[in-house]
């Protein structure tokens, strides 16, 4: 268990090393509120929805998305510049070390994102402090589901490029093909293709979550534990998916 | 002169193809943008938008054209900034032409690859919303590369007085999100217009967003390809000429000195 907090604590440190990087996503978060979310809000009409509020609520998980991901970059870092190996001579498990960096990922994603979401919360106005918590822990297991992901793809793939670009598109189709921006039925009735995707998306349970435990005025979450048990899935298959995977992949310089 | 540029545009085009498939992964995204964020904004515009702009596809699609020029002419910004970090320009300065030559050909290639990367994105535009007439497509292209050319300009005038990846980066994504977010390309100029009377918006931001020389860019191909657009005027690309000039002069200065510092 010591071990496995140290991988942790290792992987947030690096994180917080990108000062430019979270600056940048700051600046951004800021200006998609006070801008775009704020001049969209008037160009966009959904009965009995405030758009404002829901914009930013789905900004907040797009944000995390987009945070979680980062670990895949450290990877390539650490094959990059010889860490690996040193990574492999210390006394931790295989299994801890990937363990450890798939959950350190989705923790300093929510490290980041924490004070992103109390903004988002101010903006909104209400919270319901049960469904809050439980969206909350929802979260969690959606940034631990997403950091699992990067490093799936980060072990599969072995060039940087290759990997960077299919993180910007996936980033792209994942993000617009949900209801981070817009409500589930709008997607649908606007094209069913696009409906039945954003419906098994988990960036669409995560931002349906959300809604619901911020209070936000948004079509009515039927049953939250759709949505919780999809991102339950999500996290248990890309935590035992990457843990195999990068499991494997490291031995014998298969990551070189 | 001419000669001598040219090996300058060679070279950042060489540089600039490396990345193809970066490229390509940039276009896609944007198409992502046009063709599932775009169409479904259609089925959420207020009903006085709808009047104004009657399909938000048909309007995004010119924006969606300026921000792939924008983001594409922007990169020459990056290349200098890390030439500069690891003293590149020394090589660039044994290389037998004038400062100038080099300065010049530098914040044109940065336009050209603008153009080069936005013309897929025109052409979508065009297969959806119409062909505009010769004359037409003629100034739409001049306008795009006087906007390339500035944006270039402005890149390189960022990358040359920022000493760190961190800053300039930092401060790239400043002057994304004003010019983006303060324009016309992805909303009407009217919605900024009629929050600022209401003053839920500061009066310096609506004036930045009338005078944005990519709200003029975008308005001016919507005038041509949209029906009941507010007609083009010559005027309401005096932005965007002023905007190119300076930042060619000023980008030009700048990396020169930067150069023989």
């Amino acid at each position: 268990m010591n071990k496995l907090l140290l991988v942790i604590e290792r992987d947030v440190r690096l994180f917080f090393q990108y000062k430019f990087l979270i600056i940048m996503r700051v600046i951004w978060f800021i200006s998609q509120i006070a801008l775009f979310g704020l001049i969209a809000s008037r160009m966009i009409k959904i009965p009995e929805v405030d758009y404002f509020k829901y914009y930013v609520a789905g900004l907040s998980v797009m944000t995390l998305y987009s945070a979680a991901i980062f670990i895949g970059f450290d990877i390539y870092e650490d094959a990059e510049h010889g860490v690996f190996e040193y990574l492999l001579s210390l006394p931790v498990s295989r299994r801890q070390l990937v363990l450890g960096r798939s959950i350190g990922g989705g923790l300093r994603a929510f490290i980041y994102v924490g004070p992103l979401i109390a903004v988002s919360l101010y903006v909104i106005g209400s919270v319901e402090p049960v469904s809050f918590l439980i969206s909350l822990l929802a979260l969690f297991l959606f940034a631990f589901g997403v950091s699992g992901m990067s490093i799936t793809f980060a072990v599969l793939i072995k060039s940087s490029d290759r990997f960077d670009i299919l993180m910007g598109v996936l980033d792209a189709l994942i993000v617009r093909l949900s209801t981070a921006m817009y409500p589930l039925a709008v997607v649908q009735a606007s094209n069913p293709t696009y409906g039945t995707i954003a419906s098994f998306n988990p960036v669409t349970f995560a931002s349906d979550l959300f809604r619901w435990g911020a209070n936000v005025d948004a079509p009515v979450l039927n049953n939250p534990l759709n949505p919780l048990l999809g991102i339950i899935a999500f996290f248990a298959f890309f935590t035992f998916v990457g843990v195999i995977i990068y499991d494997r992949r490291i031995e014998g310089g298969g990551w070189q | 002169m001419i000669k001598n540029i040219v090996h300058v545009l060679e070279h950042d085009f060489r540089n600039f193809f490396r990345y193809r498939w970066w490229l390509v992964g940039l276009i896609s995204m944007n198409l992502a943008d046009l063709f599932i964020m775009a169409v479904v904004y259609n089925n959420m515009l207020a009903p006085k938008i709808s009047k104004e702009i009657t399909s938000y596809f048909n309007f995004f699609a010119p924006g969606l054209a300026v921000t792939g020029l924008f983001a594409s002419a922007f990169m020459i910004g990056r290349e200098i900034n890390m030439e500069r970090r690891r003293e590149v320009h020394h090589y660039m300065l044994s290389i037998p032409m004038t400062r100038m030559e080099l300065a010049i050909g530098r914040v044109l290639s940065g336009g050209l690859r603008g153009m080069v990367y936005m013309s897929p994105l025109l052409l979508t535009c065009f297969l959806f919303l119409g062909f505009p007439s010769v004359p037409q497509f003629f100034i739409i292209l001049g306008v795009l590369f006087l906007l390339a050319v500035g944006i270039s300009g402005l890149s390189i005038a960022i990358a040359v007085s920022t000493s760190s990846l961190e800053i300039f980066i930092t401060a790239r994504g400043l002057v994304y999100y004003t010019l983006f977010f303060c324009s016309s390309v992805f909303y009407p100029l009217s919605l900024i217009q009629e929050l600022g009377q209401e003053g839920k918006f500061p009066v310096i931001l609506v004036k930045f967003a009338e005078t944005n020389p990519l709200s003029s860019a975008s308005d001016m191909v919507r005038s041509f390809l949209l029906p009941g657009y507010p007609a083009f005027s010559y005027l309401s690309i005096a932005s965007v000429v002023i905007f190119s000039l300076f930042f060619t002069l000023l980008a030009s200065l700048a990396y020169i000195k930067v150069l023989e510092r």
